[in-house]
């Protein structure tokens, strides 16, 4: 016979207070390389260089990042004399590149919001982040938020995955089949920019290539707490984070 | 009156003869159009019969030649039988159309022959004989001739392809309880002056109990085979199956309410079954409603899945027939005439929507040329008269208001709670089980109907079948009939009420009349039918609305109860049909007005993203039942192989070819155990045979001495 209630009543409540205050316990996020000043050029160029997908760049003694294709490799962290400058916290979802603002969805949907995940070929792990936001500690009940298998009723088209070829058209098909007051999140830096896929014969690079992205939580994969923030930006109920600062008169897509 | 009902019963069987002297005069390619016009004129004239007997208030009868040995021959129209008469009528009315839409729309080779119209107006007079008969003898008789006919037209096939075994269990069975029937009869008139029924009713008071019980049991599976009850009904399903689809419906209309009649007959009129018996009855009855629905509803073909539900609701009249035979032992008249009205009421029902239901499955069958429904679908849009009219059917056999079989249903359970009123604690216990069991039956049928239309006309075309345009062309007139008499029997019943009361009356020795229908539109506070207080309370609820134009005692079913009770049940099909279309109205208007000012966007079906929803992904039927199939797999017991084909590991499998077998669970229980006790029976007697001719001649030696012995006096 288990005492599973007596255990529970005694552990008292388990559940991150995030988003009331800050979740601190180590080990919630992996954190994330951030814009950084070397001594020299030479550093800055190798910083840049040892990135496998490109999203250090070198400019001057600086190196900029791009997060969205920082596939959280950790070289620029451990293989490098002197490292990337690393920043803990979560609150990284953002707007995608080619957009000045992105509504959250109707104030109606703040506290209760329905959430439809497609797979679009991904490794498995920002699922698995994904699925964390169902256990007790992170559970996304409490904010309102709940998966649904229909996409008829769900309101947030949460995209994992690079969209490979074969998952184009299930996905475009999902996103008509939504009523129209609904978001798109790619969560994960496949979904943002292809990441390690890149752009190939049978991967679209991205879903800003198939549809229309309303936000984006970077990391590879992002953790829970990053794509919980996401949600809570989806539902107005949190801003999007800080954004990095890209080099000056520089036009590429940095953020 | 009786000169009407006299001279129409003899026209059903001149119309009859007729009809098989149009069809070897006219030829072939007239049979479908003979049997048509013929058959519904004699249904017609059936109706006709009934109807006068029923409105004069008294049986008819007359005496036929007298036939040595077997005394006279007569013939015996009462209420009892009028009310089967009548619902015969109705039933065959819609059948003669139907078969003759129906021949003439098959291929030529198919065309019936005069052989097929013979038999086809036999069993006709035979069924009418069998409830016109007014003596043993004919009764017998003709009961015979309605067995054989039966058998013959099971194995009508003009192609000469079908499957004969079907027919030859179903001859056996019928013969089993053809014989038990005669024992039964001449049990009954050992003591009786002659072999008429009015002699055997005056003789069977002075049997003794054992004998009574002998005679009820006997009588009971020799009529229980006709009436499909378990463990008798093996023969049922497989029958159904096997016979052409222009005599399903005959079966479950017709030859199915016989089994009733005869049950009917013989222990409410003609004895008076006791109390055990009664008990007996229910409980078989609620067994068999079960068992029958379990299987109706796990099973894949619309043939045998209609004829399993007509097993279900067999069992559901046997029950209310049970419930009368306890109620009248224990001396509750107006419980007895509510039970046994109930059973009459479905008894009808089911076999106005059974037909309908077949016939709509013929209709399916020649649309299709299948009955498997995990490969049927979409037919609404091919066939969307049928569609409708099929859907009716299922809405009244499920028994959902406002069609025939919710008031039935809703009476027989009634009648199961009226044990209430009963003394004995242990036969509460046993109605309160029975009941539940026939709770669980109508929601179980509820199941199987959602399924049987949803697999067949919703959804998309499952299988390879293309639409054959001869259906188009079958008149759906005959089906569209009995689905208005479904929703006539189920929005006015205190109008049908009255007419079983005249038949079940002598039976149950109180009206139901008097007992359910109250006068709310006849009484006045003067007259005090009813109380003062009474008839104002229900005058604000609205009972007496239409009170002055609509003719009747009044619309509401109504049980009355004493001071501190004083309605039992009460309810009214006629009124909440208008409150139910005006509330529809309403919530249209409403919903209608809101939403006017939204947009409406059309989407392509949600199939789950995949590129095309190919036919073998959709829903199946199997996969619909599967959970009824799951939660009784202690009944079902079946027996699967999994056979797995796979090419390099476990994970690479290229075919899983999982069978199912299931052996009802009647055969599994009773025949197998039998079937193997004979075999080793005979097995054991055969030690006898060793080929030792001195052992032989021993034996011979024996058999004359025990002979020897017993006849020492003589
Ligand atoms: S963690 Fe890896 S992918 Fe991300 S910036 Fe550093 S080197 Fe590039």
């Amino acid at each position: 016979m288990s005492f599973w209630f007596w255990h529970g009543l005694r552990k008292g409540v388990q559940s991150t207070r995030y988003p009331a205050r800050a979740e601190n316990t180590p080990g919630v996020s992996p954190g994330r390389p951030v814009n950084t000043d070397f001594s020299s050029a030479e550093e800055a160029r190798r910083a840049a260089a040892i990135c496998p997908t490109d999203a250090i760049i070198a400019h001057g003694k600086s190196t900029y990042i791009n997060h969205g294709k920082c596939v959280h490799c950790q070289l620029c962290l451990r293989s490098l004399p002197s490292p990337m400058n690393w920043e803990p916290g979560y609150e990284w979802t953002r707007l995608p590149s080619n957009r000045a603002e992105s509504l959250p969805l109707p104030s109606a949907f703040a506290k209760s919001m329905h959430i439809m995940v497609v797979d679009a070929g991904d490794c498995g792990a920002c699922l698995r982040e994904l699925k964390q936001l169902n256990n007790p500690l992170y559970n996304m009940h409490r904010l309102g938020f709940f998966l649904t298998a229909t996409p008829r009723a769900a309101d947030l088209l949460l995209v994992v995955g690079p969209v490979s070829e074969n998952m184009r058209g299930p996905l475009l098909k999902t996103w008509e089949a939504m009523p129209t007051s609904r978001k798109v999140m790619a969560v994960g830096a496949c979904a943002i920019s292809g990441g390690v896929f890149g752009k190939s014969f049978m991967c679209a690079c991205g879903v800003s290539s198939v549809l229309p992205v309303d936000f984006e939580v970077p990391g590879n994969p992002p953790p829970p707490l990053a794509i919980l923030h996401g949600l809570l930006v989806v539902a107005g109920r949190k801003s999007v984070g800080p954004v990095q600062e890209s080099p000056k008169g520089d036009t590429a897509p940095w953020r | 009156m009786a000169i009407i009902a006299g001279l129409s019963l003899g026209a059903i069987f001149v119309v009859c003869a007729g009809g098989v002297l149009f069809s070897a005069v006219l030829g072939r390619k007239h049979i479908p159009a003979v049997l048509a016009i013929a058959g519904a004129f004699s249904a017609i004239l059936m109706a006709l019969t009934s109807a006068a007997v029923l409105l004069a208030h008294q049986a008819f009868e007359v005496g036929l030649w007298i036939l040595d040995g077997f005394g006279r021959f007569t013939i015996h129209l009462d209420p009892l039988s009028s009310i089967f008469l009548f619902a015969s009528g109705v039933v065959y009315f819609s059948i003669s159309l139907f078969v003759g839409s129906f021949l003439r729309n098959q291929g030529d080779d198919a065309h019936p022959t005069l052989h097929f119209s013979i038999l086809y107006f036999a069993l006709m007079a035979a069924v009418v004989l069998i409830l016109v008969a007014g003596d043993t003898v004919l009764f017998l008789i003709s009961w015979e001739c309605m067995s054989i006919l039966c058998f013959l037209l099971i194995n009508y096939d003009p192609r000469g392809q079908s499957d004969k075994s079907a027919g030859y269990i179903m001859l056996a069975m019928s013969e089993a309880g053809f014989l038990a029937v005669a024992v039964a009869f001449l049990l009954l008139a050992r003591s009786a002056a002659d072999l008429s029924f009015a002699s055997l009713r005056s003789a069977s008071g002075s049997l003794s109990p054992q004998a009574l019980w002998l005679t009820f049991l006997l009588g009971f599976f020799g009529f229980g085979v006709k009436a499909g009850l378990v463990p008798v009904n093996f023969w049922l399903p497989r029958s159904y199956t096997a016979a052409p689809p222009v005599f399903v419906p005959v079966f479950a209309g017709i030859t199915l309410n016989l089994g009733f009649y005869g049950i009917l007959r013989l222990n409410a009129d003609l004895m008076h079954a006791g109390f055990g018996t009664g008990l007996l009855a229910l409980i078989t009855g609620s067994v068999t409603a079960l068992v029958g629905i379990l299987y109706a509803t796990t099973d894949g073909d619309m043939k045998t899945m209609l004829a399993h539900s007509s097993i279900e609701n067999a069992g559901i009249i046997v029950a209310a027939v049970g419930a009368f035979l306890v109620f009248r032992a224990l001396d509750q008249p107006v419980a007895a005439a509510l039970a046994v009205s109930a059973a009459l009421y479905h008894m009808a029902n089911h076999s106005v929507y059974k037909t309908l239901l077949f016939e709509g499955a013929g209709h399916v069958e020649a649309a299709t040329d299948t009955r498997d429904m995990d490969r049927l679908g979409g037919l609404a849009r091919v066939l969307p008269g049928l569609s409708a009219i099929f859907l009716v059917g299922c809405l009244a056999i499920s028994a959902v208001p406002p069609f025939n079989g919710f008031v039935s249903e809703w009476m027989t359970l009634q009648a199961l709670l009226r044990s209430a009123i009963l003394a004995s604690t242990s036969v509460r216990i046993v109605f309160a089980l029975c009941g539940a069991a026939l709770a669980l039956t109508a929601a179980l049928a509820v199941t199987c109907f959602v399924k049987v239309y949803a697999m067949n006309f919703l959804g998309i075309r499952r299988g390879t079948w293309e639409p054959q345009a001869r259906t188009q062309a079958m008149s759906k007139f005959p089906l569209a009939i009995l689905a208005v008499v479904c929703l006539l029997l189920g929005i006015l019943p205190t109008y049908v009420l009255p007419i079983l009361s005249e038949s079940v009356e002598p039976l149950a020795g109180a009206s139901v009349t008097t007992a359910l229908v109250q006068p709310f539109f006849t009484a006045t506070p003067q007259n005090a039918q009813l109380p003062a207080a009474f008839l104002q309370d229900f005058h604000n609820l609205g009972a007496q609305t239409g009170k002055g134009f609509v003719p009747g005692r009044g619309l509401v079913v109504l049980l009355r109860g004493l001071e501190a009770n004083p309605v039992v049940f009460a309810m009214s099909p006629s009124y909440s049909v208008v409150a139910l279309a005006l509330l529809l109205v309403v919530t249209w208007f409403v919903v209608t007005r809101l939403t006017k000012r939204r947009t409406l966007a059309r989407r392509p079906l949600w199939a789950g993203g995949i590129p095309r929803l190919l036919p073998l992904m959709t829903y199946t039927g199997t996969g619909f039942s599967n959970p009824v199939r799951v939660v009784f797999q202690a009944i079902f017991r079946p027996n699967i192989t999994e056979d797995t084909r796979q090419t390099v590991a476990v994970h690479f499998r290229t075919a899983i070819h999982r069978q199912r077998e299931e052996t009802h669970v009647v055969d599994r229980l009773l025949l197998k155990p039998i079937g193997a006790a004979v075999q080793w029976l005979a097995a054991f007697l055969a030690g006898m045979h060793h080929g030792r001719l001195n052992a032989y001649i021993a034996y011979v030696l024996a058999f004359l001495l025990l002979v020897l012995f017993f006849y020492r006096g003589g």
